[in-house]
């Protein structure tokens, strides 16, 4: 009986350190990994839409019409610019890839034009879906009009269609999915007035 | 005598050469030699941590607790380098942070623990500790480079295989790990089969 | 097969039957298909098939040199093990490719394990496997028969991706003059060559009988009983190639008439799902590998009692 009471309070004592130095770490680091995934995300959204300083969810009613309406969109944003004016709208997606979801963010400006495009989480082959990661292929979208849906072509981009990854067609469809869900939504908020100031 | 307990991890005793220790960390992560260094470190940190703390509390920890006592150390100890990975080395992090928290499952370092930490002086214990973890470190590194180098012709993001050289993608993917380390295993006791002749 | 793989008790009788000859056996079998592979797409399928058999004879010597081991490179397990791998090639592969999977075949998958009779898997499926995992782009690009450089698709892939582009007609696709690998095509030479294995008592019916029929039956029943893409699903792929020439493979499929049929209907069942519900448009190739690996599993459990040995 008494026996377990001692290893018991040993057992104790060693989590109870062990606690403590992880309080200790946690205290120590808390702010700066709140500070690195605030920039990862800020920072893929200056991506996207260059002329925006400044993002805001876009929250309430809008936010629920915008993701139950447009299927694989999850967040929205209203970026603004240094003088607080709305310059476009960012949109987080998560359309189905040949590997699973994967994270596709897409700006549009206010001139219904898409600024960026890029893909974050996935899993998609390497050397083929996940080359969607790559500038070669991302920059295809910017520059796109929003006036209407971006197009998959497999050989050459023309207009308003891009180019598809080489051997990875599903991966290229999917993500082009994503951006024109956004280019819904965009036209969306547009009709009804916009959002923000 | 503390020099032996360093080398033995590294090459005689070799923790994934030699023990098959540890297999899920070095399939998983070792698509490059930039991840198997940086899984390989971190793994090393916490095993060097942990054994240095498991032999000072040896004589403390009651036989009958050691294992839960055991775990729960080296559970804060990979919480604590997961958390200043993330918070000090982003990049790093967010290529290999799915795996820190698998180091806690890693069976070198309960291992470790039970057959060398427990028994033996602090000194002892941190030298293997530091063999054990540079050795698991140079295995990863090896096979990782080994698959970067086919899979995508490159050590370190470097081109070795020149612009013609076609990556054969199955050696990023996980099959290409099974094949990797299993002509490495084969090529080990080749040498060691020839050197001990 | 099945009256000669009947194992009793001694005495035994000696067969003439040896390695050899059913290896010649099977390449006579294969000649046919592989010959209106090269009417089909042209020269450089000879190229292709004549690269992968040489650099798998090439590496078979090699490797029983580095083992130590009698080198036998004149059974011709080595030449099918390569011919069946370069029909398994689409036409435009670089010509560095076939030699690759030629190598990985027998060095890895064959030598690695313990040679002729000890690989785990069918030694060109498995270099066929590694290199669509590898070279998906090179593997998967099918050249339009007759007309240089100009990719086509299969008639699966058609199918698969309801392209727009006419389905293949089953008088075509019995004939062989559709796109797709080199030696894939011709259902009927293929057959051809299985009915002669078969008259040779080289392969039984089982395998291969039971494995088309599996596919034949559920993609007919999934297709709401579409007859004519349900012929063309058994002859357009590699159904006929893979169930006549791969999966009876001696050394990778069950040993006893039970495990043949359980090996037979799962491949086919695999097949299927691949071919309907996964990510490719063809599923022949890693069905028979899948079921190559639960092969031992499943002579474990149909193994015949012991005489007289307890339950």
């Amino acid at each position: 009986m008494k026996d377990i009471f001692k290893t018991g309070l040993i057992l104790l004592i060693i989590s109870f350190v062990a606690a403590m130095s992880l309080a200790l770490t946690n205290e120590v680091t808390k702010d700066k990994i709140i500070e690195q995934r605030m920039m990862a995300n800020e920072l893929a959204k200056k991506e996207v839409l260059p002329e925006a300083t400044r993002f805001e969810d876009i929250t309430g009613e809008m936010a629920i019409e915008i993701t139950e309406n447009f299927a694989p969109i999850v967040e929205s944003y209203v970026g603004y610019d240094a003088s607080d004016v709305v310059v476009g709208y960012v949109f987080k997606s998560k359309p189905t890839g040949f590997g699973g979801p994967l994270e596709v963010v897409t700006g549009i400006n206010l001139n219904s034009e898409v600024t960026g495009l890029r893909v974050g989480s996935h899993q998609e082959t390497p050397g083929l879906g996940a080359k969607g990661t790559d500038a070669a292929y991302y920059e295809q979208y910017a520059g796109k009009s929003a006036t209407e849906w971006i197009g998959v072509s497999k050989t050459a981009a023309s207009g308003n269609d891009i180019q598809a990854i080489t051997g990875a067609t599903i991966s290229s469809d999917a993500i082009t999915v994503g951006a024109n869900a956004s280019i819904d939504a965009f036209q969306m908020i547009i009709e009804q007035g916009g959002v923000g100031n | 005598m503390n020099i032996k307990n360093f080398t033995n991890g590294l090459i005689k005793e070799n923790p994934i050469f030699v023990q098959l220790l540890g297999m899920c960390p070095t399939l998983a992560v070792t698509t490059s030699a930039v991840n198997g260094i940086g899984m390989g470190l971190a793994t090393t940190a916490v095993l060097i941590s942990s054994n240095a703390a498991i032999s000072i509390l040896r004589k403390f920890i009651p036989a009958k607790v050691r294992i839960p006592a055991f775990v729960v150390i080296i559970a804060s100890f990979v919480t604590i380098v997961g958390m200043l990975m993330e918070a000090f080395t982003p990049a790093l992090f967010s290529a290999l942070g799915l795996f820190i928290p698998l180091i806690v499952v890693n069976c070198i370092i309960l291992a470790r623990a039970e057959s060398f930490a427990s028994k033996n002086g602090v000194v002892a214990s941190l030298m293997d500790g530091a063999g054990m973890g540079l050795g698991f470190t140079l295995a990863l590194f090896v096979l990782g480079s080994v698959r970067e180098l086919f899979g995508n012709g490159t050590i370190f993001d470097i081109s070795l295989l020149g612009a013609n050289y076609k990556p054969a993608l199955i050696m990023i993917l996980p099959p290409g790990a099974f094949l990797a380390l299993g002509i490495l295993l084969a090529l080990y006791n080749v040498v060691q089969i020839k050197s001990s002749k | 097969m099945e009256s000669r793989l009947t194992v009793s008790s001694s005495p035994h009788i000696r067969s003439t039957e040896t390695t050899q000859k059913i290896m010649r056996d099977v390449t006579i079998a294969l000649l046919p298909a592989a010959a209106f592979g090269v009417y089909n797409f042209g020269l450089r399928a000879l190229t292709i098939l004549v690269l992968s058999i040489v650099s798998a004879m090439a590496a078979e010597a090699l490797s029983q040199k580095i083992r130590k081991v009698p080198i036998t490179v004149d059974d011709f397990s080595a030449v099918v093990t390569g011919l069946l791998l370069g029909m398994n090639l689409p036409v435009s592969v670089p010509l560095w490719l076939p030699i690759v999977g030629s190598a990985f075949a027998i060095i890895i998958v064959k030598q690695a394990f313990g040679g002729l009779g000890h690989n785990f898997m069918n030694p060109a499926l498995a270099a066929r496997a590694m290199l669509v995992a590898s070279w998906p782009v090179e593997m998967t690009t099918w050249t339009a028969v007759k007309a240089d450089a100009v990719s086509s698709a299969t008639a699966l892939g058609i199918l698969k991706e309801g392209l727009n582009v006419p389905v293949p007609s089953i008088t075509d696709a019995l004939l062989g003059t559709i796109g797709g690998c080199i030696g894939e095509t011709s259902a009927l030479l293929l057959l051809l060559g299985g009915i002669y294995l078969i008259y040779r008592g080289v392969i039984s019916i089982r395998i291969p009988g039971l494995y088309i029929g599996t596919v034949a039956i559920l993609t007919f029943i999934i297709t709401g009983f579409d007859i004519q893409t349900t012929i063309l699903h058994v002859l357009a792929g590699g159904l006929i190639l893979g169930a006549f020439f791969m999966a009876t493979d001696y050394a990778s499929s069950p040993i006893t008439a039970k495990g043949q049929v359980i090996y037979a209907i799962g491949m086919g069942v695999i097949t299927v799902v691949i071919r309907m519900y996964g990510g490719y448009p063809e599923g022949v190739s890693y069905s028979i590998l899948l079921m190559n690996v639960v092969a031992p599993l499943i002579d474990k459990y149909t193994k015949p009692r012991v005489f007289g040995g307890a339950k």
